[in-house]
C-alpha cells in the first residue's frame, strides 16, 4: 500500500483509538444525505409507478380514436387484432351527460363499454367497490365513488339521464324523457378526476343517448406483457388504411405532460437532496483543512523525508474518498432498511398523529407504494462518491502548497 | 582519497522582511567527510537553522553550489536515501505508533517488507525502545520520542545526518543520552554529522567545531 493511503487510513483510523469521532460523524453526514435520497427517489418512484399503472388500467396501453365516429368497429378491431403485439380490443363511446337523483344534478363524462369485451383489457373488475361488473345491462349504470356520494345515488337508487340528443328533441318539440337507469355499481379508481366525474354504461345504452347507431368513438387496445406501448402505436398506425382517419396513441404519449410534470418533479426533489450531501461535504472540507493546517509540521516532515507534494495531497484526497464511500454505504444500508420497514414507520407515525384514514383517504393506498431505480441507487452513489472526494480537494491543495521549510520553521 | 559526503561553497542567503534585507548567511564554506562528525554552534537568530535548511537541500541558496558525495543532486528523491534528518521538536506523526514513524521513512520510499520491519525493530531495540514499539507519541516521553526520531533518521542507511538542536527540548541529562546514542550510532555506521547544538560539551565530543557568527563560520 502506498504511503498516502496508509497514512489517510491512519488518520482516519488512530491507532489505539476506540472511537475515531471525526471519521463517524463525517461519516454519518454523508450516509444521512444518502439515505434520504435512496428514501425520497424510491418513495416518489412508488407513486409515480402507482399512478402509471392507473393510468394503464383505465385507458389501456394503446388508444384508438378517429378523427370522427368509427362505424365500422367490428372490422377495424379485426384489423387491429392481426397487428403484432396486440393481445386484446374494446370498443367505447363517451360523452358528456347530466345525471340527476333527487333533484341533484351532475355533468359526468359517460363511458358506453362493451361488458363481455372490456375485461381483457382494463382490470376495471378490481375497482367496483360495491356491486358487480356483470350486473350492467342496458338498464343499469355504474357510479364513480365521489360522483354518487355527492348526489347522494347508492346501489339501487334510480337515475335519470339527460343527453345532448334530449336537448335536440326538446327543440323540435318532440316528446322529451328521460331515460331512467338502476344504480348497480359503484367504482373508485383513487383518482380524484376518475372518481368525480366518470360513470358506466353499457356500449348499446351510450350509441342510443347519443344517437350513433353503431358507431364508436374508439378502441382501447392491450399489448403483449413485454411489448413496448409506443412501438405497438406506431405499428397499429402502418397498418390502419388513411381512409380510416383513425390514429392509435399510446398512454406515454397521451400522458406525456403529465409524466413529464411527474419526472420533473423527482428530478428536484433529487437536486434539492443532494444539496445534503454537498452540506455534509462541506463539513468534511472544513475539518480536513482544520487537520492540515494542525498536522503542517508533520506535512513538512514528510517532505523531509522525501514526500512529493502531489502524494501529500493524495493523502488527504483519499480521506475524502473513504469518507465518502464508507458514508454513501451506510447511507444505502440505512436508507433500503428504512424502506424495508416503511410501513412499520408509517403506521406509527399515523398512530401518533392520528391520521391513519387521511392517508388511506387521500392516497388510496393503504401501503406506502416504494419504486427504487437501479439508475437513481447508481445516480446518487456516483453523485455522493465524487461531491466527498472534491471535498478533500481544497484540503489536498494547501497541504500540497506547504513548503517543508516554512511547515517546519516555526520551533 | 574518496569525495567528501558534503560539499558546501559560497553558501549565501538573504531574507526580505518588508524592505528590511536580512543577510542571514553570507557566504558559508563547508566540507565534511565520510563518518566526520561536525558541531555548528552560534547565538540564536545567526542563521544555524537556514543553514542546515540548505545542506539539505530543502531550500535553495541565494548563492553558492552543494552537492552530497559528489553530485549537485539534492532532489526529495535522492534526499531520502541520502539523509537524515533530526529536530528539536521530534515532528513524530501522531497517529502512529513508534514502530509506524521509524517505518515512514522507509514507506516513503516504495514500500515496506519484513526486512525493513526487522530493521525497524532493530534500530528502536538499539536505541533503547525495544519495550515502546507499539507506543504512541502522546505516550512517550520527550527523550523517548527524540529516540524514536533518530531511529526514524537512520531507517533508510542515510550516508549523513543533520541534527538540528536535537536536545534543545530536553532536559540536560536526557539530552547527554540522545547525544550519546546519536553520536555512538553514527560512528558504529559510519555516518557523517553535522550537529547544531547550543551546548558546548555536547559539540566537544564530535570531531570538528564550528561557530557560525555573522553569516560565516569563526574558527575557534
Ligand atoms: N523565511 C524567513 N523570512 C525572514 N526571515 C527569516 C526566515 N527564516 C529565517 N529568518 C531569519 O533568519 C535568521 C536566522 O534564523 P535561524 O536560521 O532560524 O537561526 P538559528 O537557527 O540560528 O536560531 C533569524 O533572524 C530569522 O528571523
Ligand atoms: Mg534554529
Amino acid at each position: 500500500m502506498p504511503w498516502y493511503l496508509y497514512l489517510a487510513l491512519k488518520q482516519l483510523f488512530p491507532t489505539g483509538r476506540k472511537f475515531p469521532f471525526f471519521t463517524a460523524i463525517s461519516v454519518l453526514g454523508v450516509a444521512l444525505g444518502v439515505a434520504l435520497l435512496v428514501i425520497s427517489t424510491s418513495v416518489m418512484g412508488g407513486f409515480g409507478y402507482e399512478i402509471r399503472r392507473m393510468i394503464v388500467d383505465t385507458q389501456g396501453e394503446v388508444q384508438v380514436r378517429a378523427d370522427g365516429l368509427i362505424n365500422d368497429s367490428v372490422g377495424l378491431q379485426a384489423r387491429l387484432a392481426a397487428v403484432p403485439g396486440v393481445v386484446a380490443t374494446t370498443p367505447f363511446a363517451e360523452g358528456v351527460v347530466m345525471l340527476e337523483h333527487e333533484r341533484k344534478p351532475a355533468y359526468p363524462a359517460m363511458q358506453g363499454i362493451d361488458v363481455n369485451r372490456v375485461g381483457a383489457v382494463v382490470p376495471l373488475e378490481k375497482f367496483i367497490r360495491l356491486g358487480r361488473l356483470e350486473d350492467l345491462d342496458d338498464d343499469s349504470v355504474i357510479l364513480s365513488s365521489k360522483l354518487a356520494l355527492s348526489i347522494g345515488a347508492r346501489l339501487g337508487s334510480k337515475v335519470e339521464v339527460y343527453s345532448p340528443l334530449l336537448l335536440e328533441k326538446l327543440k323540435n318539440d318532440e316528446v322529451f324523457l328521460p331515460r331512467e337507469l338502476r344504480v348497480v355499481g359503484i367504482f373508485e379508481v383513487g383518482h380524484q378526476q376518475l372518481d368525480s366525474s366518470v360513470v358506466l354504461v353499457t356500449l348499446r345504452q351510450m350509441q342510443e343517448l347519443y344517437g350513433l347507431g353503431g358507431a364508436i368513438h374508439g378502441i382501447n387496445v392491450k399489448i403483449a406483457p413485454k411489448a413496448d406501448a409506443d412501438a405497438v402505436a406506431s405499428l397499429i398506425n402502418a397498418s390502419l388504411p388513411p381512409a380510416a382517419r383513425a390514429h392509435a396513441r399510446s398512454w406515454i404519449e397521451a400522458n406525456q405532460d403529465f409524466l413529464f410534470i411527474l419526472q420533473l418533479e423527482k428530478n428536484m426533489i433529487f437536486f434539492l437532496l443532494t444539496f445534503i450531501i454537498i452540506v455534509s461535504a462541506f463539513s468534511v472540507t472544513s475539518s480536513l483543512l482544520i487537520s492540515v493546517v494542525r498536522k503542517t509540521r508533520e506535512i513538512g516532515l514528510l517532505g523531509a523525508l522525501g514526500a512529493e507534494p502531489r502524494q501529500v495531497a493524495a493523502c488527504f484526497c483519499f480521506q475524502g474518498l473513504l469518507i465518502g464511500s464508507a458514508g454513501t454505504l451506510a447511507g444505502l444500508a440505512l436508507g433500503f432498511g428504512t424502506l424495508h420497514f416503511r410501513n412499520a414507520l408509517v403506521e406509527g407515525f399515523t398512530r401518533l398523529t392520528s391520521s391513519e384514514e387521511v392517508l388511506t383517504r387521500f392516497y388510496q393506498f393503504s401501503q406506502l407504494p416504494a419504486h427504487t431505480a437501479v439508475g437513481d441507487v447508481i445516480m446518487i452513489v456516483v453523485c455522493s462518491v465524487v461531491i466527498s472526494t472534491l471535498a478533500g480537494l481544497l484540503p489536498a491543495w494547501r497541504a500540497a502548497r506547504l513548503k517543508p521549510v516554512e511547515a517546519l520553521r516555526n520551533e | 582519497m574518496s569525495d567528501p559526503i558534503l560539499t558546501a561553497c559560497g553558501l549565501r542567503k538573504t531574507f526580505l522582511s518588508g524592505d528590511r534585507r536580512l543577510e542571514v548567511l553570507t557566504g558559508v564554506d563547508l566540507d565534511v567527510a565520510a563518518g566526520e562528525s561536525v558541531s555548528i554552534r552560534g547565538e540564536s537568530g545567526s542563521g544555524k537553522s537556514t543553514l542546515l535548511q540548505l545542506l539539505a537541500g530543502l531550500d535553495a541558496p541565494d548563492a553558492g553550489t552543494l552537492a552530497w558525495a559528489g553530485t549537485p543532486d539534492t532532489g526529495t528523491k535522492r534526499r531520502a536515501t541520502f539523509l537524515g534528518i533530526v529536530f528539536q521538536s521530534f515532528y513524530l506523526i501522531p497517529e502512529l505508533d513508534a514502530r509506524e514513524n521509524v517505518l515512514m521513512a522507509r514507506r516513503i520510499l516504495g514500500g515496506i517488507d519484513p526486512e525493513a520491519r526487522a530493521r525497524a525493530d532493530a534500530l528502536l531495540a538499539k536505541v533503547g525502545l525495544a519495550e515502546r514499539m507499539t507506543h504512541l507519541p502522546a505516550q512517550l516521553s520527550g527523550g523517548e520520542r527524540q529516540r524514536v526520531a533518530v531511529a526514524r533518521a537512520l531507517m533508510n542507511s542515510p550516508r549523513l545526518i543533520l541534527a538540528d538542536e536535537p536536545t534543545g527540548n530536553l532536559d540536560e541529562r536526557t539530552g547527554d543520552a540522545v547525544i550519546e546514542l546519536l553520536l555512538g550510532l553514527c560512528a558504529e555506521t559510519k555516518t557523517s554529522l553535522v550537529l547544531v547544538t547550543h551546548n558546548a560539551a555536547h559539540a566537544q565530543k564530535t570531531h570538528r567545531q564550528l561557530v557560525l557568527r555573522g553569516g560565516t563560520f569563526a574558527h575557534g
